[in-house]
């Protein structure tokens, strides 16, 4: 009996020990590359098949052979877009969320091969061409996705210098505090500078600012570039100011690296819809004009 | 040295309390304590919490005094320096502490109480992209929308809207489907790219793939390759993958792999028809046998390997209505209805030569060109005319006329030949009196003479002209009709080679008798068409290598799918076969049909 229990509970622990584990394992090398393999293995077939089997007249989607690809990639691109679907259903199950994330990764990629192989080559202004630009460059956000979330968040933690976001804010706070109290002495035109520069909001400078890093219409920057005068409360507004812009910096330098982090998914998901709509129309207009 | 703290609090109305005291130390204790130097009655504070020195250089340096650390600019530490020059701000609980300098000498703490932030979850929201950009949602609804409303929703309203309009050839109007251009897989061939606006003159009706009657409704009267059940009959069996989708297809209305459209693609770019290629007509004609057991057909897979021999159409008989076919290897025996020996005639040293060479309009021996020229078409060759290519040396001249030119017997007609010979040849009148003559201009031979004597002599002459020996039968055959001397019917075909298109145009470097055994031939019965293996000296399958000599020729060189006889041509007008008259058009054929030898 007690051998049992500890049989039981031994493998209990193993279980426990491999899904702590697999925990730690990135979703690309889920199951030793398992959906890699897989992805690789129907890509070669896919290209195999169409050097090998005769399509008459010429290769494309017409053919029986083009249409096999082209329903196979029809229900790739159905399954890998309800990744949004799955990742919002958190429920117990054997389907564990990293397998499937591995598989829209490895599986997306396999439709570079499928798509291509069922255009036949044959590219057009029109809205089969449309359907498949639009898969490649989800893909290609997709890529981007893989390639920034493997690399950028470390560089995150590196510009937060160990602190969150929220006491990056509360620091410019307090600078903007102390900066009023020290703006009290400023003459008129000064005082002007320090106003638009308490003003401006945090996150001023849109997307295009955020992904470049670069803020033209800094007010923080004019300020320190138009305070004049030499009193002693001028020379500590400008040491506050900046304090203030170095703060800014770091709070832009975690806008950018956000940015860069989140920018593909905002091309990736309308696109895929966008997919989905001109799949919808490809498939239905080459069966209405038959 | 001293620090002035400052203590800024506000009534229940909301005005401000300002109280200032100096405290005269080199260092302070913040904390709930009663005892420190500043007391913060605030839970979230230690009791002695935070202790700041003045340091020598001026700076202050901040320590928490427990475990708990404090904000200094925002940031949450357990030590740090302010510089009383640019100042700083201490946070403890809901108290913010300013520190800067005032005066020379002078620290002053200014301390506020600040309210719960109940904001700060929004502002941090500010971190993500989403705050920049518009959602992901509302972007996707637009693209989608945008396509599946440009892309789908228009053209099929439209077309399920218009007011269908029969195809017509002659007339091309624009399509009434809106924006299905975006639906072209790509460009229609150059003959269709007119249709190219028109969509629905092809794709009539929702989902019904391209019906034949609709490509009829233009393509009038094309020839059928053969009929529908021989065809499927003599089809090598699909793949299993073109079998299946074929199945899928027929269920939903495609016309199978016999349809136009199987084989004319369309939407391949702006290109013509390509010829087909030989795997296209080896696929049926390779083995053709085997599935059609009751064929007539020879197989064919490959001009240079494995092709039937030719069957030129001839005339069998004299005055046959239809031409027969025969294989040049059974030594056919062609019933013309002519004498020619065309040895005699192209011998450079005989009597036909030597009779050009004295003639200006020769000058040099027969060439066949003399007598043979090409139709416009290249093809075929031109009707021999007596008029033009004999009677040079086969003279019909029969006397001179009153202007002193030369008059010809009428060629071609018998009746003609009659009238012409009964003019030279009237038996003479009887003399009025015996030594007596009519006078002046009325006398014989005189302008004004009269010959109205029996034409007697004139049928015997006819009759002699048509007898074996006459001057007609160095030519023709003679035979009699109603029982009346007549010659037999000149019957030769227009084409010989009928179900297939052979060029001359193509071959004119080459010596006519290098193909046709003119040269050696004595008599008219021989016919001479070449046989495949004196084509197949330059002219071999598809897959042969080319070479100066050998010419890779696939089926399409010679033979075209709907019109057996014509061409696939690359280059010209449409139609891309050039049509072959019927073998049976030949009038006299008809005309003489009844004619015996």
């Amino acid at each position: 009996m007690a051998t049992k229990v500890s049989g039981t509970s031994n493998t209990r622990f193993k279980q426990d020990e491999r899904r702590r584990d697999s925990d730690h394992v990135s979703f690309l090398k889920h199951r030793r590359f398992r959906w890699l393999w897989i992805a690789l293995v129907l890509s070669g077939i896919s290209i195999a098949g169409f050097v090998l089997i005769d399509q008459e007249p010429r290769p494309n989607g017409g053919t029986w052979y083009g249409y096999t690809l082209g329903t196979i990639g029809l229900g790739l691109i159905i399954w890998l877009s309800l990744l949004g679907v799955r990742k919002r259903r958190i429920n117990p199950g054997a389907w564990s969320l990293k397998a499937w994330t591995s598989a829209h990764v490895y599986l997306g990629l396999s439709l570079i091969v499928i798509g291509t192989l069922h255009t036949g080559f044959q590219i057009g202004w029109n809205v089969h061409t449309l359907a498949y630009v639009l898969m490649l460059l989800v893909i290609a956000t997709g890529i981007y996705g893989v390639i920034v979330y493997a690399t950028l968040p470390a560089s995150l933690s590196a510009n937060r210098k160990e602190m969150t976001r929220a006491q990056m804010l509360d620091a410019l706070t307090a600078i903007d505090r102390q900066l009023e109290s020290a703006a009290q002495p400023l003459g008129r035109a000064d005082a002007d500078w320090v106003i638009a520069a308490l003003e401006q909001d945090t996150f001023h400078g849109g997307a295009l600012g955020r992904l470049t890093g670069r803020y033209p219409r800094c007010a923080t920057a004019r300020a320190l570039k138009g305070m004049a005068g030499s009193s002693g409360a001028v020379d500590r507004v400008i040491a506050l100011l900046e304090k203030r812009r170095d703060q800014l910096t770091q709070i832009r330098g975690a806008l950018r690296i956000r940015a860069l982090l989140e920018i593909w998914l905002f091309i990736h998901i309308p696109l895929t819809i966008a997919l989905i709509a001109a799949l919808t129309a490809h498939v239905i207009s080459v069966f209405y004009y038959w | 040295m001293a620090f002035l703290i400052r203590t800024i609090d506000f009534t229940a109305a909301g005005r401000e309390i300002i109280r200032d005291r100096v405290v005269e130390q080199t260092a302070l204790t913040i904390g709930r304590a009663a005892e420190c130097d500043i007391h913060l009655p605030d839970l979230a504070v230690e009791q002695r919490h935070v202790r700041i020195d003045r340091q020598p250089d001026g700076t202050l340096a901040v320590e928490a005094l427990g475990t708990l650390g404090f904000g200094l600019d925002g940031r949450v530490v357990t030590q740090g320096i302010i510089d009383p020059h640019t100042g700083g701000e201490i946070a403890l609980g809901a108290a913010r502490l300013a520190v800067a300098r005032e005066g020379d000498d002078t620290i002053a703490i200014t301390i506020r109480q600040i309210a719960a932030d109940e904001g700060k979850g929004d502002a941090l929201r500010g971190f993500a992209l989403a705050s920049a950009l518009p959602s992901k949602r509302a972007m996707s609804w637009i693209f989608a929308g945008a396509i599946l409303l440009a892309l789908l929703m228009v053209p099929v309203a439209s077309h399920l809207l218009r007011d269908p309009v029969k195809n017509d050839p002659e007339t091309i109007v624009p399509g009434q489907v809106v924006m299905d251009a975006a639906w072209s897989a790509g460009a229609l061939s150059l003959k269709h790219h007119e249709l190219e606006d028109n969509c629905e003159s092809c794709h009539v009706a929702a989902f019904e793939s391209v019906q034949d009657e609709t490509c009829i409704s233009c393509h009038e009267g094309l020839g059928d390759h053969a009929k529908p059940t021989r065809l499927a009959g003599g089809m090598a069996p699909l793949s299993s993958g073109d079998a299946l989708q074929w199945r899928i297809g027929e269920a939903l209305g495609k016309e199978g792999p016999l349809g136009c459209v199987s084989c004319h693609s369309e939407h391949e770019g702006p290109v013509r028809q390509k010829p087909a290629s030989e795997a296209f007509c080896s696929d049926c004609h390779d083995a053709l046998d085997t599935r059609l057991t009751d064929t007539a057909l020879a197989n064919a897979h490959d001009f240079g390997k494995e092709h039937p021999q030719f069957r030129p159409a001839f005339y069998a008989s004299f005055g046959a209505a239809k031409p027969v076919r025969a294989s040049p290897d059974t030594k056919p025996i062609e019933r013309s209805g002519l004498k020619f020996p065309h040895d005699v005639h192209m011998d450079a040293r005989g009597g036909a030569a030597r009779m050009a060479l004295s003639l200006p309009d020769y000058g040099q021996p027969l060439e066949c060109k003399d007598c043979h020229s090409l139709t416009a078409d290249k093809i075929s060759f031109k009707e021999v005319t007596m008029e033009d290519s004999c009677e040079g040396c086969h003279s019909l001249v029969s006397g001179r006329t009153a202007s002193g030119a030369f008059s010809n017997l009428r060629h071609g007609d018998v009746k003609d030949l009659a009238e012409d010979l009964a003019r030279i040849n009237p038996a003479p009148r009887p003399a009025l009196a015996s030594g007596r003559t009519r006078p002046g201009q009325f006398a014989r031979g005189g302008a004004y003479a009269a010959n109205f004597g029996r034409p007697m002599r004139a049928y015997i002459g006819l009759s002699n002209a048509l007898s074996p020996g006459g001057i007609c039968t160095e030519c023709h055959l003679p035979t009699t009709k109603q029982g009346r001397p007549d010659l037999m019917p000149v019957n030769l075909p227009d084409r010989f080679l009928t179900s297939g298109f052979f060029t001359h145009e193509a071959h004119r470097k080459e010596e006519c008798t290098d193909c046709h055994a003119a040269d050696t031939s004595k008599a008219a019965t021989d016919l001479l068409i070449p046989d495949l293996k004196s084509c197949r000296d330059c002219h071999l399958g598809a897959t042969a290598v080319k070479t100066k000599k050998i010419v890779p020729s696939d089926c399409a060189m010679c033979h075209a799918y709907h019109v057996p006889s014509g061409q696939w041509s690359p280059k010209g007008k449409a139609p891309h076969y050039s049509p072959a008259p019927a073998p049976d058009k030949t009038t006299i054929a008809a005309l003489f049909g009844q004619a015996k030898p």
